[in-house]
């Protein structure tokens, strides 16, 4: 398999998670979005230092996993494409910030590697907030949504139509790559020979492409723009589940559940 | 260069927000003047191209490792600057909501690293200017040469803007503890051996596009004076260019551990690169990050054991800490639970 | 319904395609365009739509066609393109039927309504929530149908619809054609479908009609197809 037919089962996989129906699929996009964004920036501001008080935001991304059914393990999946980053930029704090903040039994613990560890969970926490989202929710809802918070119709229009032909143009390169290999086996990429002319020539075509996808749309009424109704209203449902979601965590961010928590064992 | 959300604080998300949200407003606008309808599924499908090409191994002559072509160039060389810039944001869109690669907050901070510098900047300041001169003279030939140099000048001068920013912009942040200098010094050097293949490739593509329909290229002259010349000598030159660049980058890598990048491309095909292919310049940090704390950690011990001052209180919070993660652990561990019988009871039921 | 007086059609490049084109289609007619590779079929149903204009005059249900009539033309022409998925462009078959209705002024709940039926009556209801690119080739046809039947067309444009289909989805396209009672003409090299949708076939050659009439006639003409890089349809032979 090569990377373009992995690209596409990772993508076709996110369109099956979407499909699916839950509590959580069924809410309105717009909450759930606003939501998703409420939550990454709740995470964002925790301090460097607060490993406390980060933690018991996992419990919320938690309980819509369980809410809506999805596996954990595509979403894991996809850390292997922040984690690396952010350790990458995190690694370096053990070694510059060497002050001792805690000491667990003999083992003392520098502000480094804490920072460390809070970046790091900072990175899979925002993860799986947008792969929630994803995971639970269909892009031309997620799009009908986007036009409703007023981001530019011009922009909205081109993410629809360009997510129906990534599809499309990651097939063809995908074929494209297999049948370069198949005649030049022992070449591990495209030979410099070729380097103009592999995706060029796929270029022109999509050209004549897109005029045909024009004609398609202008034969059947298109006029300046698409039209995004949804197919139902934001309701009294999505508003209390995105006041609840907001209101845990602003308490989480407020207050050290970990310290509240353990306080009550430990007096 | 895709930042993750993890990597920014929300003022500087925002801010980076507010200017590329600023960098689509001015485009759709003049698009909206421009007035060409058409040109929205030309968007659509380029920029979907561009999402896959990204994907496809290139590679470097004499080097045996292989290099990704961005897009930022190619999309405003083909598009012009305002909608290449917005096919740009949809592409970093597609790739943070359904590959996880970037992130829904970074995402102002990487449209403006990646799509901006290389649309505008790329555009006004290296592309045109390029085409509208006469250097090497006013004909096919000096036509070709003027698209190859725009498009290496202009992907190795928008990358390092690019790496600059993500320096910037984590520092600001107040996420790595890694001094600036040192940052902005492992960073820049990686990211002009890429940009010099990224814009070699770039380069490729659009000549071949203007041996076959240079009419597709903005500010291109389509004149037929000229029969058509010697393209063999100039893919010959290409590929020679790209030969000695790769060759010179790879002594450059073994020679200098800290610009390990060339000899790590390998690796990294085996690894996480291999999905999207766009990140090797993370990787990159990634793995002289391992070197230089490698090096570090020789000359320093890693946790230094000098007292610790004040030990009765920080050991009365850490305690405290420690029992009320675990409580949260287990809080987790019962909704795990509790999900899984509520599903497993539906589908008995079902 | 369709008429044609003196129509020709030239590219920039001085290139002529159509020469001097007269006919009619009345409407309810089935009509086969056949002709091979570059004969023009293409660009004759896309001067149907305004897609592209020439000289002479082309009447639609009695209105010209003519750049400000576009929009009305192209309400009462649904036109099912050759390949599906330049036709569908939205990212789901539901999405891509309302597109036409939504257009044309139908609120959402009546352009739902509209999908339903037309689905329905493919007997394809299951599709209305699947992934345009995830749906195969022949699924992929009959939702492009679909997507036509959606806009309520008085006037069918079909262009080659029975391509790279196997024989089962084949005969299913071709019996959902024959069921279609819209004023149709169909585009194709597959004989035998024009044989089994069409009553009348007109024949293409280097821009101009050469032949025209019944479709047992045109077919069972072996020197006539022959020459113009034909074979005779296997039922008739």
């Amino acid at each position: 398999m090569n990377k373009m037919q992995k690209a596409l089962r990772e993508l076709s996989e996110m369109d099956e998670l979407s499909a699916r129906t839950s509590p959580i699929h069924s809410l309105h996009p717009a909450a759930k979005f606003l939501t998703t964004i409420a939550y990454i920036m709740v995470v964002l501001s925790f301090d460097k230092y607060d490993l406390n008080g980060l933690f018991p935001m996992i419990l919320w991304p938690i309980v819509l996993f369980q809410v809506s059914g999805t596996n954990v393990r595509s979403c894991f999946y996809k850390l292997r494409i922040v984690l690396p980053l952010v350790m990458a930029v995190g690694l370096f704090n053990p070694f510059f910030d060497k002050e001792i903040m805690v000491r667990i039994g003999g083992v003392a613990i520098s502000g480094g590697v804490i920072s460390m560890i809070t970046l790091m969970l900072k990175g899979v926490y925002c993860l799986m907030a947008s792969f929630l989202l994803m995971a639970t929710t269909k892009i031309d809802n997620l799009c009908a949504a986007l036009r409703k918070l007023h981001i530019p119709s011009m922009i909205v229009s081109l993410l629809l139509l360009t997510y129906r032909y990534v599809g499309v143009m990651t097939e063809e390169l995908a074929v494209m790559t297999d049948a370069y290999h198949l005649r030049a086996p022992n070449q591990k990429g495209i030979h410099v020979s070729a380097w103009g002319s592999f995706l060029g020539q796929l270029l022109l075509r999509s050209m004549d492409k897109a005029q045909e996808i024009y004609s398609a749309m202008l034969l059947r009424g298109y006029h300046e723009h698409f039209h995004y109704s949804e197919n139902r209203r934001f309701n009294a449902h999505d508003a209390i589940f995105l006041a609840i979601a907001v209101t845990i965590f602003v308490i989480l961010r407020l207050y050290n559940l970990t310290e509240v928590l353990g306080g009550l064992v430990v007096r | 260069m895709h930042m993750a959300d993890a990597l920014l604080a929300p003022a500087v998300a925002a801010t980076m927000y507010v200017a590329s949200g600023t960098g689509a407003g001015f485009s759709i606008n003049k698009l909206r003047k421009d007035d060409e309808p058409q040109k929205l599924p030309v968007m659509a499908v380029t920029s979907a191209l561009v999402f896959a090409g990204q994907m496809i191994n290139y590679t470097i002559p004499g080097t045996g490792s292989s290099g990704h072509m961005c897009g930022g160039m190619l999309l405003s060389a083909l598009l012009g600057p305002q909608a290449g810039f917005l096919s740009m944001i949809v592409i970093l869109a597609i790739q943070c909501l359904f590959f996880a690669d970037g992130g829904l907050m970074a995402l102002g901070a990487n449209v403006w690293n990646m799509a901006f510098y290389g649309c505008f900047i790329g555009y006004y300041l290296i592309w045109r200017p390029f085409m509208r001169s006469k250097i090497f003279g006013d004909n096919r030939n000096g036509q070709r040469w003027r698209i190859i140099l725009a498009s290496i000048i202009g992907c190795v001068v928008t990358l390092q803007m690019g790496a600059f920013s993500v320096v910037l912009e984590t520092s600001i942040s107040g996420i790595t503890e890694l001094p600036f200098g040192a940052f902005v010094a492992l960073m820049q050097p990686i990211h002009l051996a890429i940009g010099l293949v990224e814009g070699l490739i770039t380069s490729a593509v659009l000549i071949f596009v203007y041996e076959t329909r240079s009419e597709l290229l903005q500010d291109v002259n389509v004149s037929e004076n000229d029969k058509k010349g010697s393209l063999k000598s100039v893919i010959v030159t290409l590929g020679v260019a790209a030969l000695v660049i790769g060759g010179g980058l790879s002594l450059f890598a073994s020679s200098n551990p800290d610009g390990l990048e060339w000899a790590l491309f390998g690796n990294a095909e085996e690894g996480y690169a291999e999905n999207m292919g766009l990140d090797e310049d993370n990787f990159g940090i990634e793995s002289s990050v391992a070197e230089k704390a490698g090096a570090i950690q020789e000359t320093t011990s890693f946790l230094p054991d000098y007292a610790f001052p004040d030990s009765e209180a920080a050991v009365g919070t850490t305690v405290s800490g420690i029992v009320g993660s675990a409580i949260v652990a287990g809080v987790a561990v019962l909704i795990c639970f509790a999900g899984g019988f509520f599903r497993k009871k539906k589908k008995a039921e079902a | 319904m369709i008429e044609f007086q003196n129509v020709s059609f030239a590219f920039e490049n001085n290139k002529e395609v159509l020469r001097n084109l007269s006919f009619k289609i009345e409407k309810g007619e089935s009509v086969g365009l056949i002709g091979a590779n570059g004969a023009g079929k293409s660009t004759l149903m896309k001067l149907i739509v305004g897609l592209l204009t020439g000289e002479g005059k082309i009447t639609i249900d009695g209105i010209e066609v003519s750049r400000k009539k576009l929009y009305e033309i192209r309400g009462k022409i649904g036109f099912v393109l050759q390949n599906s998925d330049d036709q569908m462009f939205m990212p789901t078959v539901l999405e891509d039927m309302m597109f036409a209705p939504l257009n044309y002024g139908l609120s959402r709940g009546e352009a739902e309504k509209k999908v339903d039926e037309v689905l329905a009556r493919l007997n394809i209801s299951e599709y209305k929530d699947k992934y345009n690119h995830k749906i195969s080739g022949g699924e992929k046809r009959m939702a492009a149908i679909a997507t036509i039947l959606a806009m309520d067309p008085e006037i069918i444009l079909m262009d080659e619809p029975t391509s790279a289909l196997d024989p089962y989805n084949r005969r299913i396209v071709i019996n959902t054609i024959k069921e279609l009672n819209q004023t149709k003409l169909i585009a194709s090299h597959d004989l035998d479908m024009i044989l089994d949708t069409c009553d009348r076939v007109i024949l293409l050659s280097k821009g101009e009609i050469i032949a025209d009439g019944p479709v047992r006639e045109i077919l069972s003409n072996k020197e006539l197809l022959e020459a113009n890089r034909m074979e005779l349809p296997l039922s008739l032979t």
